[in-house]
């Protein structure tokens, strides 16, 4: 058989080699749908990011720069997001029997981890600076927040298509709100306080959506679109919300700038920091619920109905004295797998319990299945 | 006492950094020190992280399976790991920010004295904590596995009466029965709680009895090395922090040491703060005359490189920092992202179950970790029919037994009458749905039909990477024949379903 790829690896000098991983990796991304408009998208918040830090530069303003770093680190979710998208897709070898497809499911538990950490350290500085209001400067911050707000309602007409995703006939969890571990950052961190004893306080107006794509992909293998378009249809949707999240959350930025610059009221800024910052937790919840639920090979929740009928059925079949040790877990949505053990009777056809049970689990979902056969003695 | 237990030590070490904290607080307010303020919620952070081990641990005590958790919450230890170690990374990160923001714009600390103290003391909770932690993540390589060898039991991980005892790692790993079946009064219902409770009153009921049965006493010995994990994330968090006080110690040590403050009355230039006022007023002069005496009209505030410690010494901690986090956060992911565990050779296995007699194939061998030592393997196996099976199934499960796999499931499937050669081609296919989301599907080489069927993704696989970068194994380029033929005809199936 001829192989189709040769792997001249030996003769290639190391340089070139990492070059053709780059850009197979660029390939890989510029393929699917989702991963290319969150490519783009992350280019979109990494020019801003630079657009700021270099005016912060010019204008030697610490705010600023400090606030382009906060989005650099942003950044580096979106990028989990695609590296994410990136390797579910290798192939499965030695070492990854299942593949990498978990790596979605890593990478949404680990950014909504980052988010919540994101959230208290948001939090801290909002009591923080509830507590000693420092100066503020918020000459800068309404031109930059209106920018950002500028930026989101992009990636909300970008990410519009994003509709709900349904999954074939098993069940709807999926179609919650997911945020598949984006980052939604409406920090009002108020403004740029220089005065020397505190501690910077910067002014974040994140209001840049971050889309990240890891998280739920699925299989859908009907549906109009074609499979790698209907998986990612669940990701746009959790992608959207969080966009709408960080334009509220620069909405809030505004109107906190606003009446600090009419009213005088300092103590909006903390405030509005503060309930952002519980916002992104409220809303990181179920996304982390249900990646902790598939990394602790948890029942699918979408089979817990219909598992107990379909245990019946198969103590039903011909020969079968009982069913033990069920195990049902997710690998990646939409994807379940099953290992169970049956008692048999000495005489029963064990081809055709097999292949009868493997029906019984092919229609409630399970396609992956392992069963073994326990004969039962005399 | 604080040292037996796990959830002990961790309790002991939560009410201690609970407690400074509180103090922290009350301290920052007291001398209105924004610094202090900030550190403060750095331990409240630390505080979090060893919430989360402690809720880790508790859960993963419920090794009984439960409905919606058949493998039980065993894997929650990884996960407090993974949880901590992310924690860390982000804390790096915060840090990383912050110290590049004192490079731009330095700041003098205000009353050393205090920040002397309060360090100092926070150092001494730290070093506390650390010889807490160190005590298990140096030593302890127990195996939890060596129980599994009594034959007999039903089911696996069950802690059976015993994990109500000592915060219970290491519980009985009990494997599932070969073909014979020794208690056929097992219960004949599904649900789990009460297959848990039969099995209570079965434990002592099982042929072979328990004899490698160790009492699950010490926890040093036994310590089941996903609670490691957990312990290590906690032990690192520790010792960031202890790296952070000793930093603020150092650095205010060095400030009250030599840092000539500028007195509250009479003009004072501080070169070192860029402040424009005073620039073109004082330059010149200042520069005129000496430097440090305090007797001089104008003083200069002190040695400028001083400003420039604290973030250096920042900079140093976070690379430490983030090369210590750096093999917890692989290991734990590489757990959670259903890996083949390193000591587990898969192909030596896959040869090994193959010249075996009576097995004419082997499909879908996956192995992964499930957490420390609990490894779960599942194969389906192609015999010529049932009595062959019957006889190489208790064979095939000691093999894995050997490797140290003590949970298998093990499907028969049987070669159809007259079909050619058994060899190969899988009877009830998997047809895995991930194949459609990897390139290429589910084989390790690309073959003609692979590429043909995968038109509709626009990449040629053959340029995607292949080999995981740092593949601890052989590369798949030695695939053994039979394994090869599965995986075609595998794909023959796979063309066939759509």
């Amino acid at each position: 058989m001829l192989p189709l790829s040769i792997k001249d690896d030996e003769y290639k000098p190391p340089r070139l080699n990492l070059l053709r991983k780059v850009s197979g990796w660029f390939r890989s991304i510029l393929a699917d749908k989702t991963s290319r408009n969150l490519f783009s998208f992350l280019c979109l918040n990494l020019s801003f990011a630079f657009v700021e830090l270099l005016y912060g530069i010019w204008s030697n303003s610490l705010g600023l720069i400090s606030d382009s770093f906060h989005m650099f680190f942003d950044c580096t979710a979106l990028l989990a997001g695609l590296a994410a998208s990136v390797i579910s897709k290798w192939r499965s070898n030695d070492a990854f029997s299942y593949g990498y497809v978990r790596a979605e499911v890593l990478a949404g538990f680990v950014n909504g981890l980052f988010l919540i950490f994101t959230a208290f350290f948001i939090f801290s500085e909002g009591v923080e600076r509830a507590l000693e209001p420092p100066d503020v400067h918020h000459e800068r911050l309404l031109p930059v927040s209106i920018l950002g707000f500028i930026v989101n309602l992009i990636g909300i007409f970008v990410f519009q298509h994003g509709g709900h995703g349904h999954s074939h006939g098993s069940g709807h969890e999926h179609s919650h709100s997911l945020f598949n571990g984006g980052l939604s950052h409406g920090h009002s961190h108020g403004n740029h306080g220089h005065s020397l004893e505190h501690k910077h306080s910067h002014g974040h107006t994140h209001g840049h959506g971050h889309g990240h794509s890891h998280g739920q992909d699925y299989c859908h293998d009907d549906h109009s679109l074609e499979v790698m378009a209907g998986s990612s249809k669940q990701i746009l949707q959790g992608v959207f919300l969080h966009i709408v999240a960080d334009t509220l959350g620069s909405i809030g930025v505004i109107i906190s700038a606003i009446l600090m610059q009419n009213y005088g009221l300092m103590i909006a800024d903390p405030i509005c920091s503060m309930l952002i910052a519980l916002l992104i937790g409220v809303s990181i919840v179920p996304l982390l619920k249900e990646s902790i639920g598939i990394l602790m090979q948890r029942t699918p929740p979408s089979l817990e109905n219909a598992l107990p009928q379909c245990y019946q059925r198969v103590q039903q079949l011909q020969g079968v004295y009982s069913l033990h040790d069920p195990h049902f877990w997710t690998l990646c949505t939409d994807v379940y797998i099953g290992t169970l053990k049956l008692l048999v009777a000495p005489d029963a056809d064990g081809r055709w319990i097999l292949s009868q049970t493997h029906n019984i689990f092919t229609q409630a979902g399970v396609r992956q299945l392992y069963i073994q056969i326990d004969v039962a003695a005399m | 006492r604080c040292w037996q237990n796990r959830r002990a030590r961790l309790l002991c070490m939560l009410a201690l950094t609970f407690l400074f904290f509180v103090v922290e607080v009350a301290v920052s307010r007291v001398t209105s020190s924004l610094a202090m303020l900030s550190d403060s919620f750095h331990m409240l952070s630390d505080v979090m992280a060893l919430v989360v081990a402690l809720v880790a641990v508790r859960f993963a005590q419920r090794t009984r399976a439960t409905k919606k958790n058949t493998f039980g919450w065993v894997r929650a230890e990884v996960m407090g790991a993974l949880v901590n170690a992310v924690f860390l990374t982000a804390l790096c990160f915060t840090i990383l920010l912050e110290a590049i923001e004192r490079f731009t714009e330095p700041h003098e600390i205000q009353q050393p004295l205090v920040v002397i103290a309060v360090g100092v003391a926070g150092l001494i909770i730290n070093l506390l904590g650390l010889c807490l932690f160190n005590h298990h993540g140096a030593g302890g390589h127990g195996h939890a596995h060596g129980h599994g060898h009594s034959h007999g039991g039903r089911q696996h991980p069950r802690g059976g009466p015993k994990s109500e005892q000592p915060p219970g790692d290491g519980e009985l790993h009990r494997e599932e029965t070969s073909t014979l079946v020794e208690n056929c009064s097992s219960s004949n219902g599904v649900s789990q709680e009460k297959l848990g409770d039969m099995k209570d009153d079965m434990s002592d009921v099982q042929v072979n009895g328990n004899a490698g049965h160790y009492p699950l006493d010490e926890e040093e010995v036994e310590e089941d090395s996903s609670a490691q994990l957990n312990m290590r994330g906690v032990f690192l968090h520790v010792f960031g922090d202890a790296l952070g006080s000793v930093i603020v110690v150092v650095n205010a040590l060095l400030f009250y040491g030599l840092w000539n403050p500028c007195p509250e009355d009479g003009p004072c230039f501080n070169p070192c703060v860029n402040d424009h006022c005073m620039e073109n007023a004082t330059l010149s002069q200042a520069l005129g005359r000496a430097n440090k005496s305090e007797q001089e009209v104008i003083t200069v505030a002190g040695p400028c490189w001083l400003l420039y410690l604290d973030p250096v010494l920042c900079l140093i901690m976070v690379c430490i920092l983030l090369y210590t986090t750096y093999p917890l956060l692989r290991e734990s992911a590489l757990i959670l992202l259903q890996t083949v565990p390193k000591q587990i050779d898969v192909h030596s296995l896959n040869s090994k179950l193959r010249t075996l007699e009576g097995v004419e194939a082997i499909h879908e061998l996956h192995i992964w970790q499930l957490a420390g030592s609990r490894i779960i393997g599942t194969a389906h196996i192609k015999c010529p029919d049932p009595s062959t099976y019957m006889m190489v199934a208790k064979r095939i499960k000691e093999i894995f037994h050997d490797e140290g796999i003590h949970a298998t499931t093990i499907q028969p499937e049987f070669a159809s009458v007259g079909s050619e050669s058994g060899r190969g081609k899988c009877e009830l296919p998997c047809r895995t749905q991930c194949a459609l989301k990897q390139c290429c599907g589910t084989g390790e080489d690309s073959t003609a039909k692979k590429t043909e069927k995968s038109s509709s993704l626009s990449i040629s696989c053959s340029e995607v990477v292949i080999e995981f970068p740092k593949t601890r194994r052989t590369k798949s380029e030695s695939i053994p024949s039979v394994k090869l033929e599965a995986n075609t005809d595998q794909n023959e199936q796979f063309e066939s379903s759509l």
